[in-house]
């Protein structure tokens, strides 16, 4: 195979994404794909959709300014070229997440305030932490908090989420496929190359186990909030068993079946898949995982 | 077009396997078949197929895989070599 850090060039990422899975979409979906009828029309399911879009927007927008700020810092061209194709990666997620607020009838002019009023505020602490290291110019712990960290956890929720919607809500399936197939790309490169670096400058080592156990914190944090605070949990579960397709398929992650699980219980099969996950890539990377405390 | 299988480990005769499609589409057309997408823990996997440990996809090979041998996942950029886990089955780790 070719030299390795030739495929982080744009054309290898123009063929593998805009002229691969992403020709057809619009916003990331089939053209004619549509919000559930159902979800747009009940209070409860549009709320519950705006808030958990709301997360995604904010999420995105931190991966946005991070993988942007860290083109500069980056060491080597190749290293650039990557970090831009992923700085439009990461505006393409925060636009289609935009434009999923404006299909569920958030108007464009309240779209800031949406945004405010529903921010998990132990997310906003998780991308301040990165953010941090990024206006800093540190490019290793950069992209170890982006491209292991942010984007480590973003692939699992994605996926939990997928695995979830696929059957009731195959347009945001589909716009969440196409973010996984993104982020295949971003962790691959968090991994390959910081690893060598991370053999050049082992003194980086505590002061990224340090931003990993608090950036963990918050993630955990944030998690907590959106499972645990679910008022009219039951009409929700209700209401979403009345969606088309709902049960058609059972929605396997992991080994279970999403529809069967309380929320305490995804909560830690979420938690305990990304938390793990994180271990085993910086014990690839050759840095020691440190276990967060628990919210 | 080029086998993600990079280098063989031995010479040894191995069983050779006619690449069928599948519906993965994140990488160009023309090395698709060479990759699939893992439905589950449970989804068994051929003696030419091995896991990517980054990003979960499933790697392909026209022939048989061993031990020693590399191997490339185009859908995240990542080098691999195959080994042999402690269940006895082979597994993709990463080469920096
Ligand atoms: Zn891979």
């Amino acid at each position: 195979m070719a030299d390795f850090l030739s495929m982080y060039s744009i054309q290898h990422w123009l063929e593998s994404c805009p002229q691969g899975y992403l020709a057809g979409t619009a916003y990331g979906h089939g053209p004619d794909e549509r919000e559930p009828a159902l979800v747009l029309e009940n209070d409860l399911l549009r709320e519950q959709a705006i808030g958990a879009t709301v997360q995604l927007v904010v999420g995105e927008r931190c991966a946005l300014a991070a993988s942007s700020g860290l083109v500069n810092a980056a060491p080597d061209e190749a290293s650039k070229r990557f970090l831009a194709t992923q700085t439009l990666d990461e505006a393409r997620h925060v636009e289609i997440f935009s434009q999923r607020l404006l299909d569920l009838g958030v108007k464009k002019g309240e779209m800031e305030d949406t945004i405010r009023e529903h921010a998990n505020p132990n997310l906003v602490r998780f991308a301040e932490v990165l953010l941090e290291k990024v206006d800093r110019k540190d490019f290793v712990a950069g992209v170890v908090g982006q491209n292991i960290v942010l984007e480590g956890m973003a692939f699992s929720v994605f996926e939990m989420m997928q695995a979830a919607m696929q059957e009731v809500n195959p347009k945001f399936a589909h716009t969440l496929s196409g973010t996984i197939a993104d982020e295949r790309r971003h962790v691959g490169f968090g991994e390959n190359r910081i690893g060598s670096l991370i053999a050049e400058h082992p003194e980086k080592k505590p002061e990224i186990e340090r931003m990993q156990k608090e950036m963990s914190y918050w993630m955990l944090a944030t998690f907590a909030d959106r499972f645990r605070n679910l008022s009219a949990r039951e009409e929700i579960r209700k209401l979403r068993s009345e969606l088309s397709g709902y049960g058609s398929a059972p929605a396997k992650w992991q080994g279970a079946d999403l529809s069967a699980l309380e929320p305490a219980e995804m909560e830690r099969l979420l938690a305990d898949t990304v938390l793990k996950e994180f271990k085993t890539r910086l014990g690839r990377i050759g840095i020691e995982y440190q276990t967060p405390a628990r919210p | 077009m080029v086998d993600p299988l990079e280098r063989k480990a031995d010479e040894a005769p191995r069983q050779r396997f006619l690449l069928e499609e599948t519906d993965f589409d994140e990488v160009p057309p023309k090395y698709r078949r060479f990759y699939r997408r893992r439905k589950g823990p449970g989804d068994p996997l051929g003696p030419n197929e091995v896991v990517c440990p980054v990003c979960k996809v499933v790697i392909r090979s026209t022939r048989e895989l061993r031990e020693g041998d590399r191997v490339y996942c185009m859908p995240c950029m990542s080098r691999l070599v195959v080994v042999r886990a402690d269940d006895g089955t082979l597994e993709a780790r990463v080469a920096y």
